[in-house]
Protein backbone atom coordinates (compact mmCIF):
# COMPACT_ATOMS: atom_id res chain seq x y z
CA UNK A 1 0.00 0.00 0.00
CA UNK A 2 1.05 3.76 -0.73
CA UNK A 3 1.99 5.68 1.86
CA UNK A 4 -0.81 8.23 0.54
CA UNK A 5 -3.01 5.54 0.47
CA UNK A 6 -2.64 5.20 4.75
CA UNK A 7 -3.27 8.19 4.93
CA UNK A 8 -6.61 8.36 2.96
CA UNK A 9 -7.53 5.51 4.90
CA UNK A 10 -6.86 7.28 8.43
CA UNK A 11 -9.06 10.31 7.59
CA UNK A 12 -12.05 8.37 6.52
CA UNK A 13 -11.33 6.63 9.27
CA UNK A 14 -11.27 9.22 12.07
CA UNK A 15 -14.22 11.04 9.78
CA UNK A 16 -16.78 7.90 10.39
CA UNK A 17 -16.81 8.81 14.34
CA UNK A 18 -18.63 11.49 15.60
CA UNK A 19 -16.26 12.04 18.64
CA UNK A 20 -13.22 12.31 16.47
CA UNK A 21 -15.28 14.94 14.75
CA UNK A 22 -16.48 16.45 18.16
CA UNK A 23 -12.92 16.90 19.32
CA UNK A 24 -11.41 17.98 16.09
CA UNK A 25 -8.96 15.56 16.53
CA UNK A 26 -6.51 15.34 12.99
CA UNK A 27 -4.37 13.32 11.30
CA UNK A 28 -0.61 15.20 10.54
CA UNK A 29 1.42 12.02 9.33
CA UNK A 30 0.39 8.15 8.10
CA UNK A 31 3.02 5.73 6.79
CA UNK A 32 3.49 2.27 7.69
CA UNK A 33 2.66 0.91 11.38
CA UNK A 34 2.70 4.96 12.23
CA UNK A 35 0.82 7.92 12.40
CA UNK A 36 0.64 11.10 14.41
CA UNK A 37 -2.60 13.08 15.24
CA UNK A 38 -3.30 16.20 16.49
CA UNK A 39 -5.77 17.75 19.27
CA UNK A 40 -6.21 21.83 18.66
CA UNK A 41 -6.99 23.95 21.20
CA UNK A 42 -10.34 24.14 21.42
CA UNK A 43 -12.63 26.76 24.14
CA UNK A 44 -14.87 23.77 24.61
CA UNK A 45 -11.66 21.93 26.83
CA UNK A 46 -10.29 25.46 28.46
CA UNK A 47 -11.09 26.01 32.39
CA UNK A 48 -11.27 29.48 32.64
CA UNK A 49 -8.21 31.46 34.58
CA UNK A 50 -5.86 28.22 34.71
CA UNK A 51 -3.37 26.67 32.30
CA UNK A 52 -3.91 23.26 32.69
CA UNK A 53 -6.07 20.47 32.58
CA UNK A 54 -7.80 19.39 35.62
CA UNK A 55 -8.43 16.04 34.17
CA UNK A 56 -6.09 13.93 32.35
CA UNK A 57 -9.65 12.71 30.40
CA UNK A 58 -8.53 13.97 26.98
CA UNK A 59 -5.14 12.83 26.49
CA UNK A 60 -7.16 9.00 27.14
CA UNK A 61 -8.97 10.13 24.41
CA UNK A 62 -6.24 11.06 22.12
CA UNK A 63 -4.15 8.16 22.79
CA UNK A 64 -6.95 5.49 22.15
CA UNK A 65 -8.01 7.31 18.85
CA UNK A 66 -4.10 7.42 17.86
CA UNK A 67 -3.30 3.60 19.00
CA UNK A 68 -6.58 2.48 17.10
CA UNK A 69 -5.25 5.00 13.56
CA UNK A 70 -2.13 3.32 14.01
CA UNK A 71 -3.62 -0.56 13.80
CA UNK A 72 -5.22 0.62 10.66
CA UNK A 73 -1.61 1.42 8.89
CA UNK A 74 -0.36 -2.48 10.11
CA UNK A 75 -2.47 -4.06 7.87
CA UNK A 76 -3.48 -4.73 4.62
CA UNK A 77 -7.02 -4.59 5.06
CA UNK A 78 -9.19 -2.32 7.12
CA UNK A 79 -10.42 -4.55 9.94
CA UNK A 80 -12.19 -2.92 12.81
CA UNK A 81 -10.21 -4.30 15.66
CA UNK A 82 -11.97 -3.55 19.45
CA UNK A 83 -9.18 -2.22 22.22
CA UNK A 84 -8.47 -5.09 24.76
CA UNK A 85 -6.58 -2.84 27.12
CA UNK A 86 -4.97 0.41 27.13
CA UNK A 87 -2.64 1.73 29.74
CA UNK A 88 -1.75 5.47 29.88
CA UNK A 89 1.32 6.86 32.07
CA UNK A 90 0.81 10.79 32.68
CA UNK A 91 4.51 11.88 33.02
CA UNK A 92 3.84 15.42 33.10
CA UNK A 93 1.10 18.27 33.12
CA UNK A 94 -0.04 19.38 30.01
CA UNK A 95 -0.82 23.24 29.38
CA UNK A 96 -4.15 24.02 27.72
CA UNK A 97 -2.96 26.66 25.43
CA UNK A 98 -0.95 24.86 23.24
CA UNK A 99 -2.31 21.94 20.90
CA UNK A 100 -1.47 18.34 21.96
CA UNK A 101 0.23 16.21 19.41
CA UNK A 102 0.05 11.62 19.83
CA UNK A 103 2.32 9.32 17.73
CA UNK A 104 1.44 6.49 17.75
CA UNK A 105 2.98 2.93 16.47
CA UNK A 106 1.50 -0.53 16.02
CA UNK A 107 4.90 -2.63 16.64
CA UNK A 108 3.36 -6.10 16.37
CA UNK A 109 1.63 -7.61 14.29
CA UNK A 110 -0.01 -11.52 15.17
CA UNK A 111 -2.71 -14.37 13.94
CA UNK A 112 -4.84 -12.62 16.80
CA UNK A 113 -3.04 -9.30 18.56
CA UNK A 114 -1.98 -6.07 17.45
CA UNK A 115 0.47 -4.33 19.68
CA UNK A 116 0.82 -0.64 19.81
CA UNK A 117 2.80 2.33 21.67
CA UNK A 118 1.71 6.04 21.44
CA UNK A 119 3.53 9.04 23.59
CA UNK A 120 1.81 12.65 23.77
CA UNK A 121 3.72 15.56 23.40
CA UNK A 122 3.10 19.10 22.75
CA UNK A 123 6.48 21.40 21.99
CA UNK A 124 9.12 18.94 22.28
CA UNK A 125 8.48 15.17 21.14
CA UNK A 126 11.27 13.90 23.58
CA UNK A 127 9.79 15.50 26.91
CA UNK A 128 6.55 13.34 26.49
CA UNK A 129 3.21 13.96 28.79
CA UNK A 130 2.15 10.87 28.39
CA UNK A 131 2.51 7.48 27.06
CA UNK A 132 0.62 4.59 26.35
CA UNK A 133 0.49 1.28 25.42
CA UNK A 134 -2.51 -0.89 24.09
CA UNK A 135 -3.78 -4.25 22.72
CA UNK A 136 -6.69 -4.71 19.59
CA UNK A 137 -8.06 -8.19 18.81
CA UNK A 138 -8.18 -8.69 15.18
CA UNK A 139 -11.62 -9.81 13.97
CA UNK A 140 -11.59 -14.01 13.63
CA UNK A 141 -11.28 -14.51 10.10
CA UNK A 142 -10.38 -11.06 8.83
CA UNK A 143 -14.74 -10.56 9.53
CA UNK A 144 -15.30 -7.03 9.36
CA UNK A 145 -18.88 -5.29 8.37
CA UNK A 146 -18.32 -5.10 5.05
CA UNK A 147 -20.29 -1.46 4.42
CA UNK A 148 -17.89 -0.05 7.20
CA UNK A 149 -15.11 -1.75 5.43
CA UNK A 150 -16.60 0.04 1.40
CA UNK A 151 -16.57 3.28 4.02
CA UNK A 152 -13.04 3.41 5.15
CA UNK A 153 -11.42 1.97 2.58
CA UNK A 154 -12.82 4.35 0.15
CA UNK A 155 -14.82 3.47 -3.10
CA UNK A 156 -11.69 2.50 -5.31
CA UNK A 157 -10.78 -0.33 -2.92
CA UNK A 158 -13.92 -1.49 -2.18
CA UNK A 159 -15.00 -2.85 -5.22
CA UNK A 160 -11.66 -5.24 -5.27
CA UNK A 161 -12.58 -6.18 -1.61
CA UNK B 1 -8.11 27.06 43.70
CA UNK B 2 -9.82 28.71 46.53
CA UNK B 3 -12.95 27.99 44.24
CA UNK B 4 -12.77 24.63 44.09
CA UNK B 5 -12.27 24.47 47.79
CA UNK B 6 -15.18 26.62 48.29
CA UNK B 7 -17.31 24.35 45.96
CA UNK B 8 -16.27 20.98 47.45
CA UNK B 9 -17.56 22.22 50.72
CA UNK B 10 -20.59 22.92 49.26
CA UNK B 11 -21.11 20.20 47.62
CA UNK B 12 -20.23 18.17 51.11
CA UNK B 13 -23.27 20.69 52.33
CA UNK B 14 -25.90 19.81 50.00
CA UNK B 15 -25.14 16.45 48.53
CA UNK B 16 -25.34 18.12 45.02
CA UNK B 17 -21.75 17.19 43.01
CA UNK B 18 -22.94 18.17 39.70
CA UNK B 19 -21.36 22.02 39.98
CA UNK B 20 -18.03 20.20 40.48
CA UNK B 21 -18.21 17.98 37.56
CA UNK B 22 -19.33 20.89 35.47
CA UNK B 23 -15.85 22.46 36.79
CA UNK B 24 -14.21 20.23 34.24
CA UNK B 25 -14.45 21.22 30.68
CA UNK B 26 -14.53 17.58 28.72
CA UNK B 27 -16.95 16.08 31.44
CA UNK B 28 -19.83 18.62 30.05
CA UNK B 29 -18.49 18.00 26.61
CA UNK B 30 -19.15 14.20 27.19
CA UNK B 31 -22.15 15.03 29.29
CA UNK B 32 -21.08 13.57 32.94
CA UNK B 33 -23.58 13.30 35.40
CA UNK B 34 -23.43 12.42 39.13
CA UNK B 35 -25.88 10.82 41.28
CA UNK B 36 -25.81 10.27 44.70
CA UNK B 37 -27.56 7.63 47.19
CA UNK B 38 -26.56 7.52 50.57
CA UNK B 39 -22.87 7.78 50.79
CA UNK B 40 -22.67 6.21 47.63
CA UNK B 41 -21.75 8.01 44.44
CA UNK B 42 -22.56 6.37 41.02
CA UNK B 43 -21.53 8.56 37.57
CA UNK B 44 -23.72 8.25 34.76
CA UNK B 45 -22.85 8.96 31.19
CA UNK B 46 -26.22 10.19 29.42
CA UNK B 47 -26.44 8.34 25.85
CA UNK B 48 -24.91 11.14 23.45
CA UNK B 49 -24.71 11.06 19.91
CA UNK B 50 -21.65 12.94 20.39
CA UNK B 51 -19.90 10.12 22.04
CA UNK B 52 -20.21 7.76 19.37
CA UNK B 53 -16.72 5.84 17.87
CA UNK B 54 -18.14 3.27 16.13
CA UNK B 55 -21.02 4.67 13.61
CA UNK B 56 -21.85 0.68 12.70
CA UNK B 57 -23.08 -1.15 15.31
CA UNK B 58 -22.81 2.21 17.26
CA UNK B 59 -20.96 1.82 19.88
CA UNK B 60 -19.45 4.56 22.36
CA UNK B 61 -15.96 5.34 21.68
CA UNK B 62 -13.63 3.76 23.75
CA UNK B 63 -11.44 6.53 24.89
CA UNK B 64 -14.83 8.54 26.18
CA UNK B 65 -15.61 4.99 28.34
CA UNK B 66 -11.57 5.06 29.65
CA UNK B 67 -12.17 9.10 30.31
CA UNK B 68 -15.50 8.97 31.88
CA UNK B 69 -13.85 5.99 34.73
CA UNK B 70 -11.18 8.12 35.31
CA UNK B 71 -13.29 10.90 36.36
CA UNK B 72 -15.43 8.80 38.32
CA UNK B 73 -11.68 7.83 40.12
CA UNK B 74 -10.51 11.16 40.60
CA UNK B 75 -14.06 12.54 42.11
CA UNK B 76 -14.36 10.04 44.49
CA UNK B 77 -11.32 10.43 45.47
CA UNK B 78 -10.99 14.07 45.16
CA UNK B 79 -14.20 14.38 47.57
CA UNK B 80 -13.13 11.29 50.14
CA UNK B 81 -9.78 13.71 50.53
CA UNK B 82 -9.69 14.54 54.44
CA UNK B 83 -9.06 17.92 53.28
CA UNK B 84 -9.90 18.63 49.52
CA UNK B 85 -7.20 19.02 47.10
CA UNK B 86 -6.44 17.61 43.75
CA UNK B 87 -5.67 14.50 42.80
CA UNK B 88 -3.76 14.20 40.07
CA UNK B 89 -3.21 11.27 37.80
CA UNK B 90 -0.51 9.51 37.50
CA UNK B 91 -1.20 6.32 35.55
CA UNK B 92 -4.78 4.72 34.26
CA UNK B 93 -5.37 1.07 32.68
CA UNK B 94 -8.33 -0.21 31.49
CA UNK B 95 -9.53 -3.36 30.39
CA UNK B 96 -12.29 -3.46 27.62
CA UNK B 97 -14.86 -6.18 28.03
CA UNK B 98 -17.63 -5.50 26.12
CA UNK B 99 -19.02 -2.92 23.67
CA UNK B 100 -20.25 0.12 25.04
CA UNK B 101 -23.51 0.26 23.10
CA UNK B 102 -25.49 3.88 22.84
CA UNK B 103 -27.40 4.01 25.56
CA UNK B 104 -26.57 5.21 29.58
CA UNK B 105 -23.18 3.90 31.36
CA UNK B 106 -22.52 3.66 34.50
CA UNK B 107 -19.76 3.38 37.02
CA UNK B 108 -18.20 3.56 40.11
CA UNK B 109 -15.15 3.86 41.91
CA UNK B 110 -13.65 1.77 45.29
CA UNK B 111 -10.70 3.49 46.28
CA UNK B 112 -8.65 -0.09 47.84
CA UNK B 113 -6.10 2.12 49.18
CA UNK B 114 -5.51 5.86 50.49
CA UNK B 115 -2.07 6.45 51.41
CA UNK B 116 -0.14 9.49 52.39
CA UNK B 117 0.49 10.48 49.24
CA UNK B 118 -1.23 7.85 46.69
CA UNK B 119 -4.39 7.07 46.09
CA UNK B 120 -5.13 3.54 44.47
CA UNK B 121 -8.57 2.94 42.90
CA UNK B 122 -10.55 0.42 41.03
CA UNK B 123 -13.29 1.35 38.44
CA UNK B 124 -16.18 -0.43 37.38
CA UNK B 125 -18.23 0.63 34.09
CA UNK B 126 -21.35 -1.16 33.36
CA UNK B 127 -24.76 -0.43 31.57
CA UNK B 128 -27.66 -3.02 31.93
CA UNK B 129 -26.46 -4.71 35.11
CA UNK B 130 -22.85 -4.39 37.31
CA UNK B 131 -22.71 -7.83 37.21
CA UNK B 132 -21.83 -7.88 33.08
CA UNK B 133 -19.23 -4.76 33.34
CA UNK B 134 -18.28 -3.40 29.64
CA UNK B 135 -14.94 -2.03 31.34
CA UNK B 136 -13.30 -2.17 34.04
CA UNK B 137 -9.86 -0.12 35.41
CA UNK B 138 -7.11 0.77 37.78
CA UNK B 139 -5.69 3.73 38.90
CA UNK B 140 -2.84 5.55 40.74
CA UNK B 141 -3.10 9.09 41.95
CA UNK B 142 -1.09 11.94 43.64
CA UNK B 143 -2.39 13.11 46.50
CA UNK B 144 -1.49 16.70 46.03
CA UNK B 145 -1.05 17.34 49.95
CA UNK B 146 1.78 20.35 48.89
CA UNK B 147 -1.07 22.33 46.98
CA UNK B 148 -3.67 21.80 50.09
CA UNK B 149 -1.10 23.22 51.94
CA UNK B 150 -0.10 25.85 50.21
CA UNK B 151 -3.46 26.51 50.48
CA UNK B 152 -4.07 26.43 54.20
CA UNK B 153 -1.51 28.58 54.98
Amino acid sequence: MKKNDFGARCMRFLDAQPHMRKLGIRLISAEKSKVTLVLPVQSQLLTEGIDTYFHGGVLTTLVDAASSVSTLCALEQFELCPTLDLRIDHMRTPVQSESLFVSAECYRVTRSVLFTRASVFQDDPDRPVAYAIATFMRPEGGVTDSAFRAMIEGASDATTA
Amino acid sequence: MQQLLELVKQAHASGDYQPLVDLIPYAQVLGVKCECYGEEIIFRLPSNPDNIGNPTIPAIHGGVIASFMELTALFQLTLQLPQPGLAKIIDFSVDYMRSGLDRDTFAICQISRQGRRVGNCSVVAWQERKSKPIAQARAHFLLDTRVTAEIED
